[in-house]
């Protein structure tokens, strides 16, 4: 990702105007996300506490009135993968090399999932589909996370992740099927047996 | 008769899946042409006519599902305290 590399002077009241104008009032879907990654209540809160400090600390970088959430979440994002991961020794489980090759090949077309219907998923209740979601790899996770609960376009989720959109297109592709299999097992073990689309 | 222009095609030349399609239109990412294109595509494309209600459901159960509860109450007022003891003066 291109930096631009600007520092604004801003006043001691400025700085407050936009720490809590602008930053706080992100902080329930910061600690969604937060809790997302770590699966953990205490670890998120510390992880979007120390997110919020480093944001303080390196307000005059961010310039006034852009996008703050999107600059918040990628705060979130690095110290998760610099401190909370390496101190927690987590394993990176995802070969995108794997990705990419499957997202190229003839099989991206294929359906994976042909059990699963709309039909099966209005049974579900909140559990199911938090727990689908949860046991995916930490980075298949998050490019569900910050599109579909938080709403970012492409490009912003490449900035937040430092990867080309291309790598995001597929990475949420590739997520997306594996969020289906867990769903269709749901799915079975509620009864649904119709295994057409 | 000529097929209509495919305005998923990139600049590469590369056509397009279906799924490709299909995530660029959930994801709200698709222009107006598009969104044309791949309705009239739908409704002679059995496979993206159901991927779009399956995957559209799933989406809006990961919105209603998983973006709930706050922040504990106590998180604003340790993080100002903390910035406050940092703060020079």
């Amino acid at each position: 990702m291109e930096e631009t590399l600007i520092r604004n002077n801003y006043s001691e009241k400025e700085k407050n105007d936009i720490f809590n104008g602008e930053f706080l009032p992100h902080i329930n879907s910061m600690y969604n996300f937060g809790f997302r990654l770590t699966l953990d209540r205490d670890d998120a809160k510390d992880l979007v506490q120390d997110t919020y400090l480093k944001a303080y600390r390196f307000i005059e970088s961010f310039q006034k009135g852009t996008n703050a959430k999107a600059w918040l979440f990628r705060i979130l994002k690095n110290s998760f993968i610099n401190d909370y991961r390496k101190k927690t020794k987590e394993p990176s489980k995802v070969d995108y090399q794997e990705v990419e090759t499957y997202y190229n090949s003839e099989d991206v077309n294929r359906q994976i999932t042909p059990d699963l219907r709309v039909e099966s998923l209005k049974d579900m209740i909140g559990d199911e589909i938090s727990n689908a979601l949860n046991s995916l790899d930490v980075d298949f996770r998050t490019v569900i996370i910050l599109c579909d609960l938080e709403g970012f376009k492409y490009e912003e989720m490449a900035k937040i992740l430092d990867i080309p959109i291309g790598t995001v297109r597929s990475r949420l592709h590739r997520a997306r099927n594996l969020l289906k299999e867990k769903l269709s097992e749901y799915a079975k073990s509620m009864g649904y047996k119709n295994t057409e689309l | 008769m000529t097929p209509p222009h495919n305005p998923f095609i990139q600049a590469d030349g590369k056509k397009p899946t279906c799924m490709e399609m299909l995530q660029v239109i959930i994801d709200g990412e698709a222009s107006s042409e598009q969104q044309e294109y791949f309705k009239n595509h739908m409704n002679r494309c059995l496979p993206c006519f159901k991927s779009y209600d399956l995957d559209m459901a799933i989406k809006r159960l990961l919105k209603t599902k998983c973006c709930g509860g706050d922040a504990p109450t106590d998180l604003v007022d340790q993080i100002k305290m903390q910035i406050s003891q940092n703060s020079p003066g």
